[in-house]
Parts: C-alpha cells; structure tokens; sequence
C-alpha cells in the first residue's frame, strides 16, 4: 500500500497530486503528517511541499477543467472530512478526463461525493454569516468565539470586513486555535489563544441584556416550536450565542 | 421608562408582523460607514417559535387611534403602552448590528396621533440612521396608509422595503373587524409605491447616479382565519397583487386569537397548517408557473389539508401524467410532485450528459416518495399502482404517516375539521364572503 503523506496545507495536497502524476503511481491514501500511523504494511512517501509544482496542478485545474472544480475541491479541502484528500485526487482524476463538463456528472459517485460535502460547507458558512456574535471587549474591538464542524473561518471574513469595515474584530475558531483577526486595514489567519477568561464592560452587559429581552418578546407563544428552531439553528451552535446561552 | 420595558412591549407588539426577510438589496457599504446588504439576506437567529430573526422587529410605538378587533394593540385593549424616541431606535440598531446581532431594521408603528405625525416619526429615524450614522444595513419600513405622499416617497429613498399591511382578505373583512380601515386607503399607498419603484428603475436608465427607491421592492401581509375567506380568494388576491403592484412577498399569519371580540372566531390555537398550505400554493404561484386558478377551483375552494397543493394538482389532473424525465421540458418537470427548483435544473443538466437512470434520480435529490407515481424513468413506470387518483393517494398518505413527516400535524387536523364548524356559530360572519 502506497500512502502518500504531506505536510496538511493546500499546497503540499497540489504538489502530492503533481508527484503522483510524475511517477506514474496511485496512491491508496493521501494524509497529512499529523494523522499518519505508520506500519508495516504501508509504503510511505514524504511529500515535499514545493510551491513552483503546486501552482503548476492549480492553473492546470484552472485552465483545463474549470474554476468552478477548483474551487470545489478547496471547499472539500476545508471541510476536512474524512479522507477528504483521496476524494478531491479522484474528483480531479475524472476532472481531466472530462473537462469542463465534469460537474454535469451527477450519476457519478466521485462528483456526486463532492457536491454534497461542498454544499455542507457553502450551508455552515452562510449559516455562520449570521450565528457569529461579536462581543465589545476595548478600544473599538470586538471578538467573536465560534466552533464550527468545518474550517470556514477564512470563508467569513471577507464578509465582515466588508460590513464592519470601521471596526476591529476577532473571529476566534476555538477548537481549531486559529482567528481570523482584522485591524480595519486588512485580515489575515493567525494562530490564536486566549489566556485568561474575558471580562465584558457593563456596556457589553447592557446590550446582551436587550438582546435576550428580545429574543424572548418576538416568540408567538401560542406557535412555540422548538423542533422547526432545532431544525434551523442546530444546538451544536448554541454554545457562544448570547440569546441561548 | 427604561429602554429595556420600552423594548420588550414595542418588540412584543411587533411579532405578529411575519415579514422579516433581509433579501433583495445590493446596498454597499460606504467609506467610514457601517453594514451592507447581502443579496440573499441573512437569517440571524430563529426564536423559539421557530421563526427567524433577521431583523431588529419593533414598533415605534404601540398608541394606537384605531380600533381593529384582530389587532392586540387597538385603542379598547388594556395593555401597557410605550413610545420609543428615534434616538433610542438608532441606538439599538447600530449596537445590535455592530455584535452581529441582526441583519438591520423592521420599523413599523402604530397610528399614534395621526397617520402624518406618525409618518414624520419613522421617516426621521430612517433618515438619521441613514445620513448622519451612515448605516448601511437593511432597512424595511412600513408605510402608514394615510401619510402624506411627499412623507412616504421620501422614506422610500432612504429603505431597502416598504410594505404596507393589507390585513385582511376581503372588504367585507375590514367592514366588519377594522371598521375604521378601507380598502382604498390601503391599496392607494401601495399603487403610490409601486409606481415610484417603476418609475425609479426608468431613472436607472438614463442617469448614472440616480437615488435609490426601495430596491428590494414592496410586501404585504394578511391574516388567515380571521374571516370566512376561502383559500382561493386568498390565491386570487395574491396572485393579482404580484401582477399589479409586483409586490415581492405576500405573508400570510395565521390568526393569533387575541381578542374575545364577537365578530372573530373563537379558536384555541392559530390554524397553522392551513397558513403552512397557503405558503405553500404561493410557492407555486411565484416559481412553479401555476395561476390560482389551477391549483384551486370552484368546487375546491380551500386546499387540502392532508396533502401539499402541487400534489393535489397532480392527482386532480392525472391524465397529464407520468411524464418522462429524459425529455419533458424545464415547466412540465416543475409540475411534478417530489422535484422542485434545484432537482429539476440539476435533471436539466445531468441529462446534456447522456440518458437519467431511476438510481440517479434518487442521487440528484428527487422526492421519489411522490414523484414516482408521475414519471417514467427511459420509459419505465415505478409506481407500483396504476394510475388511479385514489390509490396513488393513500400510498402517498400512507408514506408520509410512515416517515413521520406529519406527526406534529396530526393533532392540528382535528383542531382544524373543528374549524368550520366554529366559524358557522357566528351569524354576523356569514356575511364575509369576498372578493376583494
């Protein structure tokens, strides 16, 4: 068995794509460094992230299927599902067989596999667009704790600083370590943690305080549905939201 | 009083406005400024009634000159009364929206004073939001019948949607739940309205930085199961007032009992699944291609409370089918029980591919529980039933009791086989049958 085994960023997936085309093998596994457990069986091959080979797979998959595959399979690549990797070499296999029309592949089990788990992504984020509350800690800056099942913090950001351009924010994915930080200039990814448990000024207090008051004043009693609210706003989310928590 | 009261009154005077949808406008942030829109809109919450919370809901204020029996804020009812300032209505929205809290505002009012006054009160907070906070989030404002024109067209360069409640189904409604209410003076705004929309879109033509005039468009709202209306004269007005006034929306809120006035029905809970159904057939109406006169006629009158209306169509009108999927166009394909917008453009596409087999359809996300009693799959029919209206009934019944799709309806049915029977206590409501 051949496992394939890279450094876990976008790249270093691209450049194992290019290798394995190279030497004319394929794979059984593609996996990042941190979940790899060797043994006897297996026949690992370190890949060596190099960014000249990795643009060459990205403006191939551009250019020769379409973008729309290319950002499917980034899509696949943040949802960080199981295996995620051997389903985007798969995809973008048949993807330079068919070309352009691979999306229309709906019989096929590797495009269908993709446009459930891109679709599952596309949801989150959208659902996150509006889950995430942002908390007034100083100085203009206000911090957002999240925990969502896929790596999308990157995919909202763009939307905030578009909307809250005038502040500074934080959008903190806790379980993944990792913020989206924007100092009303730009945004970019860090490594994040929080050392100390926050305290909120009595203003912050005050707001969450409405906001609750409302939350409970706009229900209907007489419709109260608390399956259709599940349904919509799963309770894995409910942990940082003022009004549930 | 505290703005913590004033908010739980003015928001809880609010809910039964069913609109809070953020949909429909472009609007970009400015330099400096604060929020945009977002195309499709932004649920940000959904409250424990299971509806979303997009928007920051409120009435500006909840004194009330009028008295309509339907409404829990009328001028006879004994409950607390309270009035926001547009300083304290800015406040909220932008501390709300700055914590992501909401997608913007819902501003409506009661008549407080005069319809005038009260126009003046929601166009100055608009305005400052607007202009000296430069806010540029969602903004949906009701319009009150009877305001000056010059007041509402000035609103309506400063929002994204205007709305203006028509209430209830038919005049004889109004007559008789909202005496002081007409039919004109409701319709009147909102022809106003749609016409400054037109003639805004006609500017766009010509200039290149014309203002803006409520791009997301008009909605309205109306209350089902407060009069003897039928579904079908609901679907008929529906259906004109998107033709006539191309209103985005028409809400339907199932009535709340919230008065023990004569004239209203006396019913325990509000009919929410004859609400659910009449969504439903809007759907229809708005994407599906079909006219009200299809999915109801005058010996149907009200649809079907144990099956969705499309469904009910199909098995009214079963010489139509079963229809190949590999070559029935886009239209005959929507008209198919079980395959909506996304699975019929998805059979589109896939079928540029080569033929589509049944296994693929059942991957491309068609409801094959209902569907396949109407298709045929190259040729190949899986119905299990021949095509007779009753029998493909009861296995569709049948399903949906199997799957527990409709358990939490089955003890609304009953309530709901009780209904007509209640509206029949009522003598003086005899007289509501209408046309609008």
């Amino acid at each position: 068995m051949i496992y394939y085994i890279y450094d876990g960023s976008f790249e270093g997936l691209l450049t194992s794509i290019y290798d394995s085309f190279y030497r004319r093998e394929y794979p059984d596994k593609i996996v990042s460094d941190d979940n790899f457990q060797p043994n006897l069986l297996i026949e690992a091959v370190h890949i060596k992230t190099d960014s000249e080979k990795a643009s060459k797979v990205y403006n191939s998959i551009k250019n020769k299927i379409s973008s729309s595959a290319l950002e499917n399979i980034f899509y696949v690549f943040l949802s960080e599902v199981e295996n995620n990797e051997k389903i985007i070499y798969n995809y973008l296999r048949l993807g330079w067989k068919l070309e352009n029309k691979i999306d229309l592949y709906l019989s096929d089990d590797r495009v269908l596999t993709v446009h459930k788990i891109v679709r599952r992504v596309k949801n989150e984020r959208h659902r996150m667009l509006g889950l995430i509350r942002f908390r007034y800690l100083d100085k203009n800056t206000y911090y957002a704790p999240i925990e969502p099942q896929y790596n999308i913090i990157g995919l909202v950001a763009p939307h905030f600083t578009k909307r809250l351009s005038d502040q500074n924010w934080i959008i903190h994915d806790v379980n993944r370590k990792i913020a989206a930080v924007y100092d009303k200039r730009e945004w970019y990814i860090t490594d994040f943690k929080l050392n100390r448990e926050l305290k909120y000024s009595d203003e912050e207090i005050f707001f969450q305080d409405l906001w609750k008051q409302y939350f409970n004043s706009i229900a209907i009693k007489n419709r109260i549905n608390p399956r259709l609210q599940k349904r919509n706003m799963p309770m894995k989310y409910w942990k940082y939201l003022i009004e549930k928590s | 009083m505290e703005l913590k009261k004033k908010l739980e009154i003015l928001s809880a005077a609010a809910k039964y406005d069913v609109s809070c949808s953020s949909s429909g406008s472009t609007r970009k942030n400015k330099k400096g400024g604060i929020g945009n829109s977002h195309l499709s809109g932004i649920c940000h919450s959904w409250s424990d009634d299971g509806r979303c919370i997009s928007l920051l809901k409120i009435l500006f204020t909840n004194n009330c000159i009028y008295d309509c029996a339907y409404c829990v804020n009328r001028a006879s009812n004994d409950i607390p009364r309270a009035t926001f300032t547009p300083e304290e209505v800015v406040s909220l929205t932008i501390n709300f929206y700055r914590r992501n809290y909401i997608e913007g505002l819902f501003l409506s009012s009661a008549v407080f004073k005069n319809p005038d006054y009260t126009m003046e009160l929601l166009l100055k907070t608009v305005k400052s939001l607007r202009t000296v906070y430069n806010f540029n989030g969602y903004i949906h404002l009701k319009a009150i019948p009877g305001a000056d024109y010059r007041l509402i067209s000035e609103a309506g360069t400063y929002v994204d949607r205007m709305s203006v409640n028509i209430e209830l189904p038919s005049s004889n409604g109004l007559k008789l739940l909202a005496p002081q209410k007409n039919k004109e003076s409701i319709l009147k705004p909102m022809g106003f309205i749609s016409t400054k929309i037109k003639e805004n879109k006609d500017e766009k033509k010509i200039y290149r930085k014309p203002t803006t005039f409520v791009p997301a468009g008009q909605s309205t709202q109306l209350i089902v199961g407060a009069t003897a209306d039928s579904d079908l004269n609901i679907l008929r007005l529906s259906e004109n007032l998107y033709k006539r006034f191309n209103l985005k929306r028409v809400y339907y809120s199932a009535y709340v009992p919230v008065s023990d006035s004569p004239n209203l029905p006396a019913i325990s809970s509000p009919p929410l699944l004859r609400e659910h159904r009449i969504y439903q057939a809007d759907w229809l109406l708005r994407f599906y291609g079909f006219s009200a006169n299809e999915i109801l006629d005058e010996t149907n009158q009200n649809l079907d409370t144990q099956l969705d209306p499309k469904c009910d169509w199909a098995l009214r009108n079963i010489h139509l089918f079963p229809i190949e999927i590999n070559r029935a166009d886009y239209e005959t394909l929507l008209k198919v029980p079980g395959i909506g917008i996304k699975s019929a453009k998805r059979i589109i596409s896939a079928r540029r591919i080569g033929p589509i087999n049944y296994d693929t359809l059942k991957k491309i996300g068609v409801v094959l529980k209902r569907a396949r009693y109407f298709i045929t799959c190259q040729g190949k029919f899986y119905g299990e039933r021949s095509m007779n209206q009753e029998k493909i009934k009861q296995s569709i019944l049948f399903n949906n009791f199997k799957d527990n799709t409709f358990t939490y309806n089955q003890e609304q049915l009953s309530m709901f086989s009780l209904y007509p029977n209640l509206f029949n206590k009522e003598e003086s409501l005899s007289v509501i049958v209408g046309e609008f």
